[in-house]
């Protein structure tokens, strides 16, 4: 028996553009074949498919964009599908399915000041939010942005951080845990980086994601600041299959983490043991 | 309700006209004390009295490997494979007719499971009011003693050669006219019927929960932090993922693939997955959300107790002890798990 639709069928796109972030990072721009944008809102996820070797969820990466069919992911090696892009080359096929998951509600922070704070590869998904504000610069209030990597060498999107660290309608914080000879800014772990910072806790929402050993310590550090835990968003990163809600590898307590989440305000997850 | 009566002497042609349209599935005597659902052939004996089927009926609708998707490695076009053979399982206990009932509503929600629905919609149910409960079993007390929809016809043992059948679908009653003239059953009949259900329901309540079923979500949740209990419990656990795969309402999976030898095209499939296996939610850079046995194990009781509950309105245990009875380890048992939470708690106040 065939049917013309199945939740399981991914759908083209092509490689347009790939740069190594780091030693294990690439960051990946395709354009979908249909000709059409991919429609995600910051914070989804994406199945991507490399066909022969498997499938793995990626968060989008770029903003949401209406006038163009591009999108990027940046991808860190650690496996068979993360190995095989890394392997492919511009002009190359993969297959995707979504966008998929819960997302930042952007239309909520609109007049709100807004703490980013990036845990190593967590910077990946919040840039998608970051660069939307930034686009959309009028519509947001105060920009802080907190960014904690291991060492110097794991740092990802070190060019663009340069240049958007110039704003002044953005403050940015970088601290790396392990330093080299050549750092020269904060150390420690990014928790270090709260006593620097200027923040109004009752106009300012914040968005986390980071290892997750991270959750907890960061959400200490906003109680201690004052703000309401309804004003804290995270997004948290699960074994995934499905990507739609049967496949069960993703499951937080009852919750589902490719349908419910990857993003969660922290009210939705507080009581959940299993959640942080 | 409509009902009729079927003499033993009916079944066999009415078999062999429903063989020309499905592949019909019957309980049968497998080894010793088990039975399995096999194939129906003339020569099998179906098993009418059985107490409960040794693996579980998703298998059907679920199959453990099943192909979802084939793609062309090249143009990286794909097509959905959707295989939905026609077939009759004949003699489904309730309480794994309550097990279908949830998995319809699982797979239907959300994003539908396209695979699943083609399968479903082309399986036929013929339910059987049990005549044995198994040593380990107790849906009596899991609100799976009976159920209100989910079958087509729904056969009752009330005489030696008779059978009381409700009819729950049109395709059922069409079904079980297929062979020409049958008699509608009498209202003695359906009294010998509700006397047979009443016989099963008191052996049945031999082996039971201490309380109402609609009590457990609460009882469970209470207990999730008290790791003391689940570690004790779980302290020798195999992590063999036995109890997920004969699960009527375990429903995980994998997705895997493979291609062909010359890359050009290949199939991807999904596969049963358990929730109590090591590596089920572990991700990149080797972190494990449920590393230890003993959270797996308290995961699998509060999906049964609690989860599925606040998605459905009921438990996603129905009783049938075939968890019971797969555990080497002896320890996978949700009744005593969910007695002995009530007990604690009862003690505690
Ligand atoms: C919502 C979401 C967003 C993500 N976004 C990004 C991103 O933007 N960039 C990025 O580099 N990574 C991201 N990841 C992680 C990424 O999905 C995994 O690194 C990837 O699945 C590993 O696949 P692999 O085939 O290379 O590894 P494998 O060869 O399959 O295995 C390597 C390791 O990955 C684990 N793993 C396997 N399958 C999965 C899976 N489906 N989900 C999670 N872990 C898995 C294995 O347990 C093993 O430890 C995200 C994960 C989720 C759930
Ligand atoms: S948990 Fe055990 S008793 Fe309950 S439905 Fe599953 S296999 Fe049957
Ligand atoms: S509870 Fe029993 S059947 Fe389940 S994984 Fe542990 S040892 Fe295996
Ligand atoms: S990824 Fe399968 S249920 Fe969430």
């Amino acid at each position: 028996m065939k049917s013309d639709f199945s939740p399981y069928v991914p759908r083209p796109a092509t490689l347009v553009a790939k740069k190594e972030l780091n030693e294990y990072v690439t960051l990946f721009e395709f354009a979908q074949d249909s000709g059409k944008p991919l429609a995600h809102r910051p914070g989804q996820f994406i199945q991507v498919s490399v066909y022969g070797v498997g499938e793995a969820p990626f968060s989008v990466s770029s903003p949401p964009r209406t006038d163009h069919h591009h999108f990027e992911i940046a991808v860190r090696r650690v496996g068979s599908v993360t190995n095989a892009l890394h392997g492919l080359e511009v002009g190359a096929k993969i297959g995707i399915r979504g966008p998929y998951g819960s997302y930042f509600p952007m239309q909520k922070f609109v007049g709100q000041d807004f703490l980013f704070v990036a845990g190593g590869l967590g910077y990946i998904p919040l840039r998608s939010v970051l660069h939307y504000m930034l686009r959309h610069r009028d519509e947001f209030g105060k920009l802080t942005l907190l960014v904690g990597t291991r060492n110097p060498g794991e740092r990802i999107f070190t060019d663009q951080l340069a240049e958007i660290s110039k704003r002044s309608d953005l403050d940015v914080l970088e601290t790396v845990d392990a330093p080299d000879e050549e750092w020269q800014g904060n150390v420690g772990v990014i928790t270090t980086l709260f006593p620097k910072i200027r923040i109004n806790p009752e106009t300012t929402y914040v968005a986390t994601i980071g290892p997750p050993v991270m959750y907890r310590f960061v959400i200490q550090e906003c109680s201690k600041l004052g703000i309401p835990q309804d004003r804290i968003y995270v997004s948290l990163e699960r074994r995934m299959k499905c990507g739609l809600g049967k496949c069960g590898h993703c499951q937080i307590n009852g919750l589902n983490c490719c349908l419910d989440g990857p993003v969660f305000c922290y009210t939705e997850i507080a009581g959940l043991g299993e959640a942080l | 309700m409509i009902a009729y009566t079927i003499y033993l002497p009916q079944i066999k042609g009415l078999l062999r006209k429903w063989s020309q349209e499905f592949e019909i599935h019957v309980p049968t005597r497998a080894e010793g004390d088990f039975f399995e659902f096999r194939p129906w052939t003339q020569e099998v004996e179906i098993a009418w009295d059985y107490d409960l089927a040794y693996t579980t009926l998703k298998k059907f609708f679920l199959p453990p490997k099943e192909d979802i998707l084939c793609f062309n490695m090249k143009d990286y076009s794909a097509n959905p494979v959707i295989n939905a053979p026609r077939q009759l399982l004949l003699g489904v206990h309730p309480y794994d007719i309550k097990a279908v009932n949830q998995l319809d509503q699982l797979m239907d929600m959300d994003s539908p499971d396209v695979n699943y629905r083609a399968r479903r919609d082309n399986t036929l149910i013929f339910g059987l009011e049990p005549a044995n409960v198994a040593d380990t079993a107790f849906w009596s007390s899991m609100g799976a003693a009976r159920v209100d929809f989910g079958f087509d016809l729904y056969w009752t043992r009330i005489s030696p050669g008779a059978f009381f059948v409700q009819v729950g679908s049109a395709k059922g009653e069409e079904m079980i006219k297929l062979d020409g003239p049958i008699e509608k059953s009498s209202v003695a009949q359906k009294e010998a019927a509700r006397r047979a259900h009443l016989k099963i329901l008191a052996q049945a309540e031999k082996r039971t929960l201490k309380y109402d079923w609609n009590r457990v979500p609460d009882q469970v949740n209470k207990f999730f932090s008290n790791r003391t209990f689940w570690m004790e419990r779980a302290k020798t656990c195999l992590s063999c993922g036995s109890c997920n795969l004969v699960c009527p309402t375990c429903y995980c999976f994998d997705i895997q693939e493979e291609a062909d030898d010359l890359l050009k095209q290949g199939k991807r499939y999904r596969q049963w997955d358990g929730c109590m296996l090591t590596g089920f939610a572990e991700i990149a850079g080797g972190h494990n959300f449920r590393a230890s046995a003993w959270e797996r194990y308290r995961h699998r009781y509060m999906r049964k107790g609690k989860y599925i509950f606040d998605k459905l309105g009921e438990l996603g245990c129905v009783g049938c002890g075939r968890c019971v009875r797969a555990c080497t380890a002896r320890i996978a048992n949700p009744r005593e798990v969910y007695n002995d939470i009530w007990e604690a708690i009862k003690n505690e106040i």
